[in-house]
């Protein structure tokens, strides 16, 4: 009898202790974009706007949907910065009329080479076992090479009519592009909790050897990975040319390091076999908000460039401290 | 384990590609542009090459140890600002100390907290090209007079970049193949449980190789930064995948253990040989990373590694 009662005493805190540990494990991107929107609330309340919020929420979308492909890689133990060379591929086969074919043979023509780049890549990773980072390296010297020599000729122009509507169009107070995101983000992070290939996912990534032994088709997987993350960064590049109207070749030059950034920050790890679909997410609106409320400060590029670093740091090393914790 | 047969290659990773590309480019080069053997033309390539011969150096001790550094860029870029802004008697030492900064932040994230090398060195490539923008928003200023005459001078019918080269290739040697630290370098690469285990400190050589990739960086920067004789806050954002691509050309495996120095030279002989002989032959510079990433995706598809990994 007594030990039930000490039993039953020592349950709340133990209770406690585990919403405690379950809060401490969420992904830094959660609690990162509450302590920036109380900062925000506190520092600059003009930001909290809805009208402001939906903006930056726009402004995240092509990134948010980068994001879902390299946070899929990853998990894998591979990883995809060939987004840029995609990104300048796309705005510059939609926008130069170098190509004279009607706009949707153009998105189609640009989801085929998605398609094309994602299979290359896995091939050199998945069958030669070769660096997953010197080969998106190399696709970035190719593309972007190809694209550059090519806008000697005819430089990059209007957006399609379609995509400029989908970048720049709402519906209700809504805008499309954050439409789009949700229903790239929904259906993926679904899929990757229920079906089977999102078991394979997270055995490779935890353990990639164990995972071949046992007959995980590693192969597939990373085609399938590198292939839908290629699809994902066009249609990230599609919402940017739609977005900004135009085509350049810096378009999405920054979306292979800021999506890295974001899928450390929403809590997937190299290797780990962790990590959901949501954190990154979240991650992505974080990094906007904040380059956001860092030009609220009056701060410039630069200033920009140095808090990206320090966060990138400070979150990755948090996360290894956190996991050392848990080995112990 | 390394990555690929090191019984067939053994720890150098010299193999087919490493060796018959440059050898292949010289061949290609001197039949088809007639200008390639000239002294002027060779002064020419040495020239290029050095800055990025000295980070490509760096860059290989690292990716002994299973690392990567792609701050390497930004460091360069950093040393540039520091030597047109810092007083002329004090901007050597600055940038050192600095560039020694950042391979001390790179190498305690990776060898204490566990961080990829990729992750960590890409917060501090970036944090670090903000610190450069910060300090000069565009190239301008004066580089010490000494700086460029030790890049700009010739000694006994030499350029000033042959010794750079020679200089920059025997301190790396000695430190790999003559130095007990070079030992443990090429052990923590292939195992680094097997050389804890057998007693060697794997965090200290880990950390003082991301010092010393640093330190290349800076060093580079110098020689740069007196070839132009101004500084440049984007003068090195090249370099960080250039120094990977040069690496990886010369046989040397990202997963640690298998690389040599003749490696690293002659990766770096090859990039340069494929801009110089695009020059010579007309072809269109935008076209040089083309060429650069087809070569360096037919050398990894020479090289086929066991691991599976970033």
């Amino acid at each position: 009898m007594t030990g039930a009662i000490v039993k039953e005493s020592a349950a709340s805190p133990h209770w406690l202790k585990m919403v405690g540990a379950r809060l401490a494990n969420l992904p830094i991107s959660y609690i990162g974009t509450a302590a920036l929107l109380v900062g925000a609330g506190l520092a600059r309340p003009a930001l909290l706007q809805p009208f402001l919020l939906l903006l930056i929420l726009r402004q995240a979308a092509p990134l948010g949907i980068a994001v879902i492909g390299q946070s899929l890689c990853i998990r894998l133990l591979s990883l995809d910065l060939s987004f840029g060379g995609v990104a300048m591929a796309v705005s510059y086969v939609l926008t130069s009329g170098y190509l004279p074919f009607s706009e949707p043979v153009l998105i189609a023509l640009c989801l085929l080479l998605g398609l094309a780049v994602g299979a290359i890549n896995a091939f050199f990773i998945a069958h030669l076992r070769a660096s997953s980072v010197i080969v998106t390296l190399a696709m970035v010297l190719i593309l972007g090479g190809v694209v550059t020599a090519f806008s000697q000729l005819r430089s990059p122009g209007e957006s399609p009519e379609l995509l400029r509507y989908i970048g720049q169009a709402r519906i209700g107070i809504l805008p499309v592009t954050v439409l789009v995101w949700a229903a790239a983000l929904i259906p993926m992070a679904l899929f990757l909790r229920l079906s089977v290939f999102g078991r394979y996912v997270d055995a490779i990534g935890a353990n990639p050897r164990a995972a071949w032994a046992s007959g995980i088709p590693y192969i597939r997987a990373i085609y399938a990975a590198h292939i839908l993350s290629s699809l994902f960064a066009v249609l990230s590049a599609f919402l940017l040319v739609g977005f900004v109207g135009f085509g350049s070749l810096s378009i999405g030059a920054d979306l292979a390091l800021n999506s890295l950034a974001a899928v450390i920050l929403g809590g997937v790890t190299f290797g780990s076999g962790k990590g959901g679909m949501l954190g990154p997410a979240a991650a992505a609106f974080m990094l906007m908000f904040s380059f956001n409320l860092l030009t609220s400060f009056g701060l410039g590029e630069p200033g920009k460039e140095m808090a990206q670093g320090a966060i990138i740091a400070l979150a990755a090393i948090a996360y290894s401290a956190r996991s050392a914790r848990q080995w112990a | 384990m390394s990555a690929v047969s090191v019984r067939r290659l053994g720890r150098t990773g010299l193999g087919l590609v490493s060796l018959g590309l440059p050898l292949a480019m010289f061949v290609l080069l001197s039949a088809r542009a007639p200008d390639f053997f000239g002294l002027q033309n060779i002064a020419n390539v040495n020239s290029q090459i050095t800055a990025l011969l000295i980070v490509a150096l760096g860059q290989l001790v690292v990716a002994l140890i299973g690392g990567i550094d792609i701050s390497v860029g930004s460091v360069v870029s950093l040393t540039s600002v520091l030597l047109v802004l810092v007083d002329p008697a004090l901007a050597v030492p600055a940038a050192l100390g600095a560039a020694c900064a950042i391979g001390l932040a790179n190498g305690i994230g990776v060898a204490f907290f566990n961080v990829h090398p990729l992750i960590m060195t890409l917060a501090t490539m970036t944090f670090v090209q903000g610190l450069a923008l910060l300090f000069v928003s565009s190239a301008g200023g004066t580089a010490p007079a000494a700086v460029v005459m030790l890049a700009r001078a010739s000694f006994g019918g030499f350029p000033a970049a042959f010794f750079w080269c020679v200089l920059a290739i025997g301190v790396v040697s000695i430190i790999l193949y003559k130095s007990r630290f070079g030992l443990r370098v090429f052990a923590i690469g292939a195992n680094a449980q097997s050389a804890a285990l057998s007693g060697a400190g794997v965090s200290g050589p880990r950390i003082a190789c991301y010092i010393l990739c640093s330190l290349a960086g800076a060093v580079a920067g110098i020689y740069l930064t007196g070839r132009i004789a101004t500084g440049d806050p984007t003068l090195g954002q090249a370099f960080g995948l250039d120094s990977v691509t040069a690496i990886a050309l010369g046989g040397v495996q990202l997963s640690g253990g298998v690389g040599s120095v003749a490696g690293a030279v002659l990766g770096t002989i090859t990039l340069g040989l494929i801009a110089n002989g695009m020059n010579l032959l007309g072809v269109s510079p935008f076209f040089h990373a083309v060429v650069t990433g087809c070569l360096l995706l037919g050398a990894i598809s020479l090289q086929r590694r066991k691991v599976i990994g970033v």
